[in-house]
């Protein structure tokens, strides 16, 4: 045999023969459709040295014991053993992370669309190829889950449930920023916030929450995504180091850096927080959120990472980082979470009432949780029959905080929320609520961004709760049951009839609290837009359609705001804001 | 007594169960298939779910999707790829093609069948063996740009999956040429990368790829790659200017490289020619995009084929290429194309 067939191919050298592959453009220069603020240096790094050769066999070798991991947890009997608490909520989890793959994935088309530097062009594109490996995972997970674990309700509609929810759409509006507006922006969201800074809580942390509570498949198949992370976070460390290259970027990146941060901690810290704390049955893990916060967001991305970008000029303020970390010490996710269950019924999934054995874990992990919040969570238990015919969100939305215009979630921590005045399209007032005043600032330094119907209660005030529930399709095969329930239980489960005999109409917090505080309206709700929304849908206007136009030349509409000390000092509080 | 209570509190088939199966998924078929299921609808759109709108816009007024985006009118949900392929079958046959590469260089040293390859067609290889890798890394540059603005799922991961597709190409012809320097020397990209920059034969096709880089219509660039781009300039370059004379030439490599690609070729031929039959069907948009698509064809196929002309003297050099015959193959390729989806009538006289 001869000696050369073993001979093996140098990694290094066969990168540097594929990356001459690129070439300046001589007749006719690329066309982008994505415009950026930031202006590009003349050479990169490619932090990958990823070919296709052992790109490909590399990640087969990953989905065969991912796909092999399905058939041992069905021969293991996994779906009857894993605790059904957690195996709800996977419900909601699941789908909206295969909306956050797929936004990573266009997140690397918008980055390829502006960055001229070939050297980190193939790390983008390869990463688009793992997110939709990620896709096919994630939702044949959710498949998996329809097809074996105790009760599918709500799988069964899950992708139409997942993009109305008041929860999850949330989440859609949180994600959308990684693949919309400044590409690179765009890019630090998605690469340096959430991929560095969070898949080590919902990809790491959270798996093993599963695991405690006998699911390994979502482990699996999870440590398997997570694998892939650690590249992805490459990619972002290059493009912030290439980005760094020129000064002009630097406070461009300060400031983006600090918008993606807050947004993406207001919605995943009280959406994650809640499910791992909320919805696991095991007790045996001693650490809480905020905990394993510290010790992957504050020790491993901020000290390690952000931190470290002062010694290359970057001065992110730590008030901002601080702040969020504050609301978790005020109760972020504890004061989200009974709403989430109160508001059961509108949701695609089942609550699982808490035990005494969570209240001793909650005492015993955030002292002083029973004195707070655990009459909520006694009343909640004692009306999940039926039989008592009321709801718990009739006490809790008639005093409820009102929709932030920003994150999408309740406004929970008091002394935060604030709001502002602003026209319409029309030209009339309405009042804009926000959970925070980062939120009111994001809002404020990106005039347009938000689209949409987007306080969740506006459409539906006035309406009849049994209305909105057969509206949104949230009642089960048999025409009469609820897909979400207050409790685990295959009896008492609740039926439509039985929130028709609770006779509760809803109201929007937001329109209410407006009221109560002699507001213009807080409605932002328009009959006769087709998606409801007064501010534009996002649909664009006859005039704007199919008009591209770049950010400099809407520079003049003050669409791109300069980091300004004022700013600075808004989001971090030294400027007053209006508290309610 | 133990078989009479098995079946005892056992519960319904799932079959029995409607909450067991993806029902916002509407199937081709009377079933949906595993890669409906795990495709469909994980890019809601204001068509399919979101009900709301869009919550993040661009500063242009561009909501998250852009109907705008493409010039082309129909319901996107509706569109699949007719081989359904999602990412396990994707490594399954990427990986398989990677292999079946390594296995013919390891072969071919193994045999010594490298010591039977026709000189002249070393020299061919040496001269442009590597200069369709700049063809097939130029197409993946653009694909993988426009894939984010695709009107639905199906549509985006079709586009990723194409763009994969090209760079394993184009990287599986450098990786060739690198492995045979060691065999038979002074085979460079560097070489390859000037015949491409600045050989008059290749300018054409450059100036083809280049231009594609203009595409800003995410339809447009389906049809014009699938249908116009590939059937014509990749065929002519990856069949009629690589896999025949390699084989005639004793090529125990380039034949496995030109064929896997020729394999993928016809997964994004059957994906394009689906598209277009699909826009072309819509019922109240089909007359309109029959005339985009005519249009479009107009404005590419002049240039393409007048790249394909300029290859001559690069055939001409390659020992076993023929290219009247190889030109005439690939414009009867591309001409039923186009008759497979009703476009006879923009076929060239």
């Amino acid at each position: 045999m001869a000696p050369q067939q073993n001979r093996r191919r140098s990694v290094t050298k066969t990168h540097d023969r594929v990356a001459q592959l690129g070439w300046e453009r001589e007749y006719h220069q690329p066309v982008p459709i994505y415009d950026t603020r930031y202006v590009f240096p003349e050479t990169a790094k490619d932090p990958m040295k990823q070919v296709m050769r052992e790109y490909l066999p590399m990640q087969l070798e990953k989905d065969e014991r991912v796909y092999g991991g399905f058939d041992a947890a069905l021969r293991a009997s996994m779906p009857q053993k894993a605790d059904e608490r957690w195996l709800e909520v996977m419900k909601p989890l699941i789908l909206v992370l295969v909306f956050a793959e797929g936004a990573a994935g266009r997140c690397m088309s918008v980055l390829m669309d502006v960055v001229p530097n070939e050297e980190l062009l193939n790390g983008y594109h390869v990463q688009f190829v793992d997110e939709v490996r990620h896709i096919g995972m994630q939702m044949n997970l959710a498949r998996w889950y329809a097809k074996n674990t105790p009760d599918p309700a709500g799988w069964h509609n899950g992708q139409e449930y997942m993009a109305n929810n008041l929860i999850t759409r949330a989440g859609v509006n949180m994600f959308s920023h990684s693949f919309t507006g400044d590409p690179i922006a765009a890019g630090f969201t998605m690469m340096t916030v959430i991929e560095t800074a969070f898949t080590n809580v919902a990809f790491v942390a959270l798996p093993d929450v599963g695991t405690r509570n006998g699911d390994f498949i979502q482990a699996t198949t999870y440590s398997s995504v997570q694998s892939d992370e650690a590249r992805h976070i490459s990619n972002g460390y290059a493009t912030m180091l290439t980005m760094l290259q020129k000064d002009e970027n630097v406070p461009l990146i300060e400031r983006d850096l600090q918008q993606a941060w807050w947004t993406v901690h207001s919605w995943v810290d009280p959406f994650v927080g809640s499910i791992m704390e909320y919805f696991s049955t095991d007790r045996s893990d001693k650490e809480n959120y905020l905990q394993k916060w510290d010790r992957w967001i504050r020790d491993d991305w901020y000290r390690s990472y952000v931190e470290q970008l002062g010694k290359m000029g970057v001065n992110v303020p730590p008030a901002m980082f601080d702040r969020a970390r504050e609301r978790l010490v005020n109760g972020l996710h504890h004061k989200t979470a009974p709403l989430a269950y109160a508001m059961w019924p509108l949701n695609f999934w089942k609550f699982d009432p808490l035990t005494q054995k969570d209240f001793d874990w909650f005492e015993e992990t955030s002292p002083g949780w029973y004195d707070e919040y655990g009459a909520t969570w006694e009343a909640y238990a004692a009306l999940a029959d039926p039989a008592e015919e009321a709801l718990l969100l009739g006490g809790l939305l008639e005093g409820a905080p009102p929709m932030c215009w920003s994150c999408m979630l309740a406004c929970v921590i008091d002394e935060d929320m604030c709001h502002r005045v602003c026209k319409d399209a029309h030209g009339e007032d309405r009042t804009r609520f926000y959970c925070s005043p980062e939120c009111r600032w994001i809002d404020e330094s990106n005039p347009g961004r938000y689209t949409g119907d987007r306080n969740f209660f506006d459409r539906h005030h006035g309406k009849a709760l049994s209305e909105l529930i057969i509206e949104s399709k949230l009642i089960r095969s048999d025409g009469k049951t609820l897909v979400g329930q207050p409790h685990l239980r295959t009896d008492q489960m609740w039926t439509i009839d039985d929130i028709r005999k609770c006779d509760f109409t809803v109201t929007s917090p937001n329109i209410t609290t407006a009221e109560a505080m002699g507001l213009p309206s807080g409605s932002w709700h328009d009959p006769t837009d087709p998606y409801g929304a007064v501010n534009g849908d996002g649909n664009g206007t006859a005039a704007g359609r199919n008009s591209f136009k770049t950010m400099a030349a809407l520079a003049d509409d003050a669409v791109v705001n300069p980091l300004t000390e004022d700013r600075v000092n808004a989001a971090v509080g030294s400027t007053p804001w209006v508290a309610l | 007594m133990a078989a009479d209570t098995r079946g005892v509190g056992r519960r319904a088939r799932r079959g029995d169960e409607p909450e067991r199966t993806f029902q916002w998924v509407v199937p081709k078929g009377r079933k949906a298939s595993v890669y409906e299921d795990i495709t469909l609808d994980t890019q809601p759109s204001v068509h399919r779910f979101l009900q709301n709108g869009y919550f993040v816009s661009f500063p242009d007024g561009r909501g998250t999707w852009d109907d705008a985006s493409t010039a082309l009118d129909a319901m996107w949900s509706a569109f699949r790829d007719p081989n359904e392929l999602w990412e396990r079958p994707y490594y399954q046959q990427g990986a398989q093609c990677e292999k079946e590469i390594e296995a013919a260089v390891k072969g071919a040293r193994a045999d010594g069948l490298l010591a039977d390859v026709d000189p002249d067609w070393v020299a061919f290889l040496r001269r442009d063996g590597q200069v369709p890798a700049f063809f097939e890394h130029g197409i993946w540059a653009i694909a993988t740009r426009r894939s984010r603005a695709a009107l639905s799922d199906v549509l985006t991961h079709g586009i990723v999956l194409y763009a994969a597709m090209k760079q394993r190409q184009a990287q599986a012809l450098v990786i060739e040429g690198m492995d045979l320097d060691e065999d038979f020397g002074d085979i460079t990209i560097e070489a390859a990368k000037e015949r491409w920059m600045r050989e008059e034969a290749w300018q054409g096709t450059r100036r083809c790829v280049e231009r594609m880089g203009t595409i800003t219509d995410w339809g447009e660039l389906v049809f014009v790659s699938g249908m116009v781009v590939e059937p014509l300039l990749g065929g002519l370059l990856r069949r009629e200017l690589l896999l025949r004379p390699a084989l005639a030439a004793a090529d125990p490599v380039t034949p496995t490289v030109a064929r896997n690609a020729q394999r993928e070729g016809l997964w994004w031929s059957d994906f394009a020619q689906a598209f277009t039959r699909f826009v072309l069907a819509d019922e109240a948009h089909g007359e309109g995009n029959r005339g985009r698509l005519q249009a479009w064809h107009a404005d590419w196929e002049p240039e393409v084929m007048a790249a394909v002309d300029a290859l001559e003297p690069v055939f001409d050099a390659a020992p076993g290429a023929d290219f009247a015959r190889g030109r005439d193959r690939v414009r009867t390729d591309h001409e039923t194309l186009l008759a497979a989806v009703g476009m006879t009538e923009t076929a060239p006289a």
